[in-house]
Order: C-alpha cells, then sequence, then structure tokens
C-alpha cells in the first residue's frame, strides 16, 4: 500500500542536478536554509576531524608510506553519499551516526599510525594491542581494559571501499599476479593482495583472526597470518567459529576456544583477564541490543527512520567493532533514538511517497551501498532492514557471579558466532532462507531486494530455494547481483539497472525522480 | 570610532567574512573538487616507491 508524505521536499527536488560526470558531486544539495544549514554545521566538523588527524607528523607520513590512506581524500564526499535527499530528523539521524563513524575510525587509524612500526613507532603503544580481525566480533577484548583492539582491515579495506568504489582494484590485480584467481571473494582477496604488497600497518604484540567460515576467508587470512609471524614475529592465534552456530553440541567447543583466545592474549601482552570490565561492557553491549531492536519495530510501522546503509553501518561499527568497550556509544544512541522517536511521532518521511517496503538480504556491495538511499527517493521502496543488521537478538548475562563468570565465555562465544555476515552466510538455510520470511512478515515487507554477490559461493548455493520459496510466498524478489568490492564486473549502474528493469518491467512503475535513474558515476569516487 | 565598537564589529565582519568563504566552499564543493585533483599525485608517488611483495 502506497503512503503519501504531507509535506513537499524543501529545496532541491531532482536529485539528478548533483551529478556530472566527474569524481566528485556538482555542488552540495539545496535542502532549505535551516537544513542546508545544520548539513554545513556538520560538514564543518567532518572538516575539523579530517584537519585533527593530519596535523600530525606520523600521520603525514602514513600518507605518503600507504596507499589505501588516498581514499581518505573522499570523507565528506561519502557523508554526502548518505544523506542525498534527506531533510529534518533523518538528516539528523544519518548525520549523528555516520559522523560518529567517521570519528570511531580516524581514532582507529590514530591508534594504528602510532603504534605502527613504519611510522609513530610507539613501541610502548604498540606492545598493548592485540590485531583484531575485522570478521571478529571484539568480544573476548571486552575483559582487557588495559589493552587496544586494533582493526586494521577496517580502514584499510572495509571504510576504504565506501569512501571511492576502486579502493581495491590495485591490491586485487596484486593478488591475482601473485597467483590468486580472480573469481575469490574480492573482501578477502583485497587484503590478501594489500599484506602481499606489505601495505598493511604493522604493530601490536599479538593478532587474533577469526575464520568467516568460507574459503576466501581462510585463504587471505592464511597469507596475513604468515606474513604477520614468519617476518615481523607477531605471533597470531586461529578462533575458530562453528559453521552450524546454531546447534546445541558446538556450543561447548566455541567456549573452549574464547577461553583460548583469552589465554593466549595474556601470554602475549602480559595483560590480567578483568570481569568488572568484562561486566561492564555486558550492560553496554545489551543496551546496543536492546536499542537495535527498538529500532527495528520502529521500522516495522509506516514511518521506518533509521534505515539504510547507515543504519547497517553504524550496527557494524557499534555492535561488532565496539562490543560494549566503549562508553561514548550510549549516548550516541540515545541522540539517534530521540531523533528516531520525534520522527516517527510526526510521521516524517524521506520520500514523496512509499511504495514498498523492502529487506535487504544477502551481502551488500559496498562500492555502491548508497544505492538504498538512492533506492528511497528514485522508486520510492524502504529498505526495512538488511542482513548485516539481522544479529543477536539475546540479552548475555551482565552480572558478575560464579556462574555467570562461566556462562561469559558462552556468551562471547555466540556473539562472535553471531558477528555480521557469518551469522547469515553460514549456519544452514535456517539462518538463511528460513528467518528471511519471518523477518517479511514481522516488518510487513512486500519486496526483498537480494543482494546476490558473485563470489559468496554459501549465497549463491540458495539461489533456487529463495526463487521458489518467494515465489510461494507472493514476495517480490529482487535479484541484483554484483562483485562485493569490485566495481569492474558491475559497474554501479549495472547494478542500479537491475533494480530498475525489475521495477519498469515487473512492477510496471515510474520512478518518483526519473533524473537519478541513471546516474553518471562510474568514474565517481 | 570608540574601540569598545570597534573591536566587536571587526569580530563579527571577520566571522561574517569566514562563514561567506566557508559556505562557499561547501555549497560548491571546492573542498572535493580540490581535493579529487590531489589524488592522481598520491597515486603516481605510491607507484613509484619500491615494494617487497611476498606471498
Ligand atoms: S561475502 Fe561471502 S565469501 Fe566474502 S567474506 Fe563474506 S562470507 Fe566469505
Amino acid at each position: 500500500m502506497t503512503i503519501h508524505n504531507d509535506r513537499t521536499r524543501i529545496g532541491d527536488q531532482n536529485l539528478g542536478v548533483l551529478f556530472n560526470e566527474g569524481k566528485v558531486r556538482r555542488r552540495r544539495e539545496w535542502r532549505g536554509v535551516k537544513d542546508t544549514l545544520y548539513d554545513y554545521g556538520r560538514w564543518l566538523y567532518i572538516i575539523s576531524i579530517l584537519a585533527r588527524f593530519i596535523v600530525k607528523p606520523r600521520n603525514i607520513k602514513a600518507m605518503f608510506r600507504y596507499r589505501w590512506m588516498a581514499n581518505y581524500l573522499a570523507v565528506p564526499h561519502m557523508v554526502d553519499k548518505f544523506t542525498m535527499g534527506l531533510r529534518d530528523e533523518p538528516l539528523r539521524i544519518v548525520h549523528t551516526a555516520m559522523d560518529f563513524v567517521v570519528y570511531d575510525v580516524a581514532q582507529t587509524m590514530e591508534n594504528i599510525f602510532r603504534g605502527d612500526r613504519r611510522t609513530g613507532n610507539d613501541e610502548k603503544f604498540s606492545a598493548r594491542c592485540v590485531l583484531t580481525d575485522e570478521n571478529a566480533m571484539t568480544a573476548f577484548m571486552m575483559g582487557f581494559p588495559t589493552l587496544k583492539a586494533i582493526l586494521r582491515e577496517v580502514p584499510t579495506m572495509f571504510v576504504a571501499n565506501l569512501l571511492n568504489q576502486y579502493s581495491t582494484t590495485h591490491y586485487l590485480d596484486v593478488a591475482q599476479q601473485a597467483g590468486i584467481p580472480g573469481d575469490v571473494c574480492p573482501m578477502p582477496e583485497a587484503e590478501a593482495g594489500i599484506s602481499i604488497e606489505d601495505d598493511f600497518a604493522v604493530l601490536g604484540a599479538c593478532a587474533v583472526q577469526v575464520n568467516t567460515t568460507c574459503d576466501g576467508s581462510l585463504m587471505g587470512n592464511g597469507i596475513i597470518a604468515k606474513r604477520l609471524e614468519r617476518e615481523y614475529g607477531i605471533p597470531t592465534f586461529q578462533l575458530v567459529a562453528p559453521m552450524r552456530h546454531r546447534e546445541a553440541d558446538v556450543q561447548d567447543y566455541a567456549a573452549q576456544d574464547i577461553k583460548n583466545a583469552i589465554a593466549f592474549i595474556e601470554e602475549h601482552t602480559g595483560a590480567k583477564w578483568d570481569w568488572d570490565a568484562y561486566f561492564e561492557c555486558a550492560k553496554r553491549v545489551n543496551d546496543i541490543t536492546r536499542n537495535r531492536l527498538a529500532w527495528l519495530e520502529m521500522n516495522s510501522t509506516n514511518y521506518p527512520q533509521f534505515v539504510g546503509a547507515p543504519f547497517s553501518l553504524y550496527n557494524d561499527t557499534n555492535y561488532m567493532g565496539n562490543c560494549g568497550r566503549s562508553p561514548k556509544f550510549p549516548p550516541i544512541d540515545r541522540k539517534i533514538m530521540k531523533y528516531a522517536q520525534h520522527g516517527y511521532e510526526a510521521k516524517r518521511m524521506m520520500a514523496p511517497e512509499y511504495r514498498h517496503r523492502a529487506i535487504i538480504w544477502g551481502v551488500q556491495p559496498q562500492y555502491v551501498i548508497d544505492m538504498l538511499n538512492w533506492m528511497i527517493h528514485c522508486w520510492g521502496i524502504v529498505p526495512l532492514t538488511d542482513m548485516l543488521s539481522m544479529v543477536n537478538t539475546r540479552q548475555i548475562a551482565e552480572v558478575d557471579t560464579p556462574e555467570n563468570r562461566e556462562q561469559a565465555y558462552y556468551d562471547m562465544a555466540w556473539l562472535n558466532e553471531n558477528m555480521i555476515m557469518r551469522n547469515r552466510t553460514h549456519g544452514g538455510y535456517k539462518v538463511l532462507v528460513d528467518e528471511l520470511w519471518q523477518f517479511c512478515e514481522q516488518m510487513n515487507a512486500d519486496m526483498v531486494i537480494m543482494w546476490e554477490h558473485m563470489s559468496c559461493k554459501a549465497l549463491d548455493g540458495m539461489h533456487g530455494q529463495f526463487e521458489e520459496q518467494a515465489r510461494e510466498r507472493g514476495i517480490h524478489l529482487v535479484w541484483v547481483c554484483h562483485d562485493l568490492c569490485d566495481p569492474r564486473v558491475y559497474t554501479r549502474q549495472a547494478i542500479r539497472d537491475q533494480l530498475n528493469t525489475y521495477m519498469r518491467t515487473v512492477m510496471r512503475e515510474e520512478p518518483l525522480d526519473p533524473t537519478i535513474e541513471f546516474l553518471p558515476d562510474e568514474k565517481a569516487w | 570610532m570608540p574601540k569598545v565598537v570597534k573591536i566587536p564589529l571587526l569580530l563579527l565582519g571577520s566571522l561574517a567574512a569566514l562563514f561567506v568563504v566557508t559556505f562557499t566552499v561547501y555549497f560548491l564543493n571546492l573542498d572535493m573538487k580540490l581535493l579529487s585533483k590531489i589524488e592522481p599525485f598520491f597515486l603516481k608517488h605510491y607507484d613509484k616507491m619500491p615494494r617487497k611483495n611476498y606471498v
């Protein structure tokens, strides 16, 4: 059922006016006086983060040492992609979430270059750092308040590809020149390329890698661990998340592996596990879970507020990268909640009308993740939630008792098993297929946008089951094929065209804003 | 003009000028236009760096 917006959008009506064929936009958006000034204020804040970062000599050194650092020239451009077309509360929600993600990534990079042997080389600091796989919940660091978990791959690969669609192509070429086949998932392949070219910062007393229970991830981790251990003398622990993570009989094993990881960190850093710190973090993890569930509940109504890539990316950062360890996240959660509640009460909408309510499933194309925002403005399709945000919903033990200390290992294992991506791409058809239809029902969705990441074998293997079951349920299933972070295989427009074709031919609909149906952004950052 | 009037006026004037300059940079996307021109120089620099490739 179509929902109409009673408010007319102030300022630019046709968003195509912002685009030309260049690397960046023609100009910024006119959103009316109040919202333009708000956006300008947030731009100043982002510029101030960048300025504070780049004045430090070690960070300048890093800019000239690491190729991936050049992508960070595009930070304000990335924020503009996520705020396109937004006004009122949704604009404020996206800025609150994404500006904090920018701040958090800048902090991670500060820490990386402080300890990095080639730039800051602060040896004392480096001895307190544990390199933590980006595919890991940082749960096993919750009881080490004096140590820093350093997720090296996050700024090097994951965020870099949000900033610049071509950020990984050089590293993919390096990996393929070394003999790695081109059909491997480009995320671990690019990370392997970065390691092969020696373009990761080097720091830390030890490292913990986690399997994503997929072939690509195991391949990438193997190459990275070899260089870390043999060349840089950084011992690396392999934390193994079970494949069938919902089965009761794998939980003892998973909990034991968490104990082993903690013992390994204690051995190599000299730090001791601190239960007070752990339970303090556990309280924050539960708070994060409650807030995410509240936003999802709001998104089940006619007036969703916190949606799309910012919802997903903020959850990734808060749930996985932070995992209750930082007290800086709860105030941001509360601020977002306040805006979301106001927006919901005022029935704020992001587009002139909402025609479809969609669940976004599968692994997203990182280089056009802002497509979810484009979908709202171009076709009136609201992304209610995405696969990567459908993670743990349980409350974990948060009171320090002898029984809860034992339970804590199971909770950390559970969180690790329910890391974003892994908890759905692996674990069988129940978590990937069956639960999707439950979410469609709960959130009142009539459409599923199915990202078909062509190099993720786990997802591709279920293609037929999705087709058959969506047809039985009368749900519009739109397949959108991509290659995660390699835009040379599917360009951004080739990705959007799959949705455009479906909307025109199957749904027989016309776009809300025809000026953005085709965007000349093949050369854009 | 007495100093008590002149100083606040000067302050207000410079704040207004700062606003006009930064808002023009913001609205015309001049920051991104400039930085996108710098990127190729960095890429050339990275291409020239000696590398220690290792599998
Ligand atoms: S997208 Fe698929 S193949 Fe790639 S890392 Fe994730 S689970 Fe593995």
